[in-house]
This record gives structure tokens, sequence and C-alpha cells, in this order.
């Protein structure tokens, strides 16, 4: 049994972050460093997904901090169940699994309405380009189905529809709990 | 953690006709993965200024090595091993010479303020970073890579080129004098 020292020292360590932004921006010696070999090593579909991760870190920054300035939600509007959108994407199969994420993303299409109009539209942008990197990825698997890469990089990208779903949903929970 | 803004947030990352195709997408891969590799390099290494040395190593080599990766293991304990592996080469050129009074305690106390810690709680994390950047450096690397960043004895064991047994001891021993360094009394234990 750990002792209550070995504990405490646990604890320590784990509240510690695991995450420290350098000072300066080390991209531009890593791009110097890699310039000209760029072309070709990279695939499409690798790429749009890559691309998602700072897509919505991006956007869940906007939308929480509010950076345009602009008042976060829109007019009032009756809530109502939203367009369903055909998840178009190969997903794990299991209906327990398909029902609560089909029910997160008829949340996600009301609460949609409850945001700004240019927050909106930049969260269905956003939206757009994850389903098209799904789509590449899914072309991409159909080539090399085996790849771990791809697979990983499949995960990755239906984690980060999921997580903006949340994001837009969480925010709108605050303007709910207001207006109630 | 404060999000990194991409370059160009939303542009398309497979616009036809980019003037270098996979910069962005790499440059996207980069953001989402430097600040943890940056802090397992300033963590062992010591050194603002080698750890970011180090990070820009470890992404160089992470490109030039991502045609083999093979999914094993996440893209994070992927970097980690390149990042070990700079840190480990530089260290060997010799361009590291850690010294206990030089550890970068400010860089990490301005790191850790950054965050939404309270004020007691960031006064509690920097005495366990000032604690930690004094161990010995054999102990310190276990501590960082099994107690911090949850690899296994055997994964640290390979990344650092020792046995499994001296792992296992280091860690032991960085423990000890961590918690003798924060005032952990053998009472307590």
């Amino acid at each position: 049994m750990n002792s209550p020292r070995h504990d405490s020292l646990n604890a320590a360590l784990a509240s510690l972050p695991l995450e420290f932004a350098p000072a300066r921006d080390l991209w531009p010696g890593i791009q110097q460093a890699t310039r000209g070999r760029m072309r070709h090593r990279w695939p499409v579909a690798m790429a749009a997904s890559v691309s998602l991760f700072t897509l919505v870190g991006t956007l869940s920054w906007s939308v929480w901090h509010h950076t345009d300035g602009e008042p976060m939600a829109a007019q009032p509007v009756i809530v109502g169940s939203g367009p369903q959108r055909l998840v178009s994407y190969e997903l794990p199969q299991d209906s327990a699994y398909q029902a609560a994420r089909g029910a997160l993303e008829r949340t996600f299409e009301e609460r949609l309405k409850l945001l700004a109009p240019a927050t909106r539209e930049r969260v269905q942008q956003d939206l757009a380009i994850i389903r098209k990197a799904n789509a590449d990825i899914q072309g991409a698997l159909r080539a090399d189905p085996a790849s771990p890469l791809l697979l990983q990089l499949m995960r990755s990208t239906c984690q980060q529809e999921i997580n903006l779903y949340t994001t837009v949903t969480h925010t709108t929970d605050t303007l709910l709990t207001r207006r109630t | 953690m404060r999000p990194t803004p991409a370059a160009q947030p939303g542009a398309n990352p497979v616009a036809p006709g980019a003037a270098e195709p996979g910069a962005l997408e790499f440059e996207a891969f980069y953001r989402l993965h430097v600040a943890r590799v940056y802090a397992l390099c300033l963590r062992m290494i010591g050194q603002p200024a080698l750890a970011e040395d180090c990070t820009q190593e470890c992404f160089i080599s992470a490109w030039k090595a991502l045609g083999g990766f093979r999914g094993q293991s996440s893209h994070s304990t992927w970097l980690h091993r390149i990042a070990v592996n700079a840190v480990l080469g530089q260290r060997r050129r010799g361009q590291s010479d850690l010294a206990r009074a030089a550890l970068p305690l400010d860089e990490l106390a301005f790191a850790v303020s950054d965050g939404s810690l309270q004020a007691s709680s960031q006064a509690h994390t920097q005495d366990l970073e000032s604690a930690l950047a004094r161990l010995p450096r054999g102990a310190r690397d276990v501590v960082v890579l099994v107690g911090l960043y949850g690899h296994s004895h055997e994964e640290a064991a390979q990344l650092l080129g020792i046995a499994e047994g001296t792992s296992k001891a280091q860690l032991h021993r960085g423990r000890r004098l961590l918690a003798q360094h924060l005032g952990l009394s053998q009472e307590q234990a």
C-alpha cells in the first residue's frame, strides 16, 4: 500500500502542467530546415486532418473569448429540431454509440442557432472542413486500409468533430442558464 | 493551456497551387504538439535555449521519420521518443552544461503563471518544479518520464538507454530526494 508521502508526492507530480509554450516561435527554424522537402511527403488526407486540430483549437478560443468583440448570442430563437445530417464517415457500428452521437449532433444543430451569425458561420465552415477531412481520410483508407497512421488520424478527426459539438453545446449551456 | 494560433487559421490545408505543399499541415502538427515536447525537453535539459534547440531538432527529425511511423504508439509518444533522443544527443555533444544554479526556474514560473492556476497552487507548483530541477540528472530523467509523463519503466529504460532496474532505482532515489526538498517528512510516510 502506498504511504501518505508517496500519495502526496504522486498528487504533487500529477498537478504539474505537462505543457509549456516556448518563449519564441520555433517554427521558422523548422520550416527552414525542411524547406524544399515538404512536397509529396505528407498525404493529403493526413494533411487535412492534422490541420483540424488547429482549426478547432482556434475556434474554441474564439467562441470562448469572443475575440471579435461581437456578442456571442444571437437573438433568442425557438429551439426546435434542426436539419439532420447524415454522418457520412465510417464510425463504430455500435447502436448505443450511434444513438449517443446522433443525440449530440442534434443538440449541436439546435444550439448552433444560439450563436451570433459570424460565430455560427465560422463553426459551420470548420465543421465542413472536418467532414471534408474525414472524407479524404476514408478515401486514403480505401487505398491503404491497414495504414495505422491513417486509422489513428481517422479516430483523431472523429474526436475533433465530437469536441466541436461539445464546445458549442457547453458554451451555449451558459447562455441558456442565464436566460432561465 | 492557451491555444497557439495557427499561422493561417482557416486556410484550406490542401489548396491546389499552395507554395509549399505539406508545410501548412506540418506546421499544424507542430503547433499541436510543441508545448508538450518543449516542456519535456526543458525539464530534462534544464535550459530554455537548449530546450528550444532540442524541440526544433525533434520536429525536424519527426518530419524525416514520418514515413516510418507505424502507429504502434500515439503521435505524442512517438514524438517523446524523438525528443528524448534529441536531448540525449544534445548532452552527448557537450552543449549542455547544466548547472543547478542556472536552472530555468523563472522560465518555469512564467509558464505556470500563464495558466489559470490559483496563486497558492502556483507557489506549490513552483516549489515542486524547483525541487525537480535540483534532482541529479539520472533521477530527474526518470522522474520526468515515469512520474510525470506516465511512461513505464520499460519505456523509460529504452528511451534513456539504461537498464529497467536502473530506472526503478533512479525513480526511488528521485522520489526520496523530492520528498526531502518538499519537506515531506518520514513521519508522513
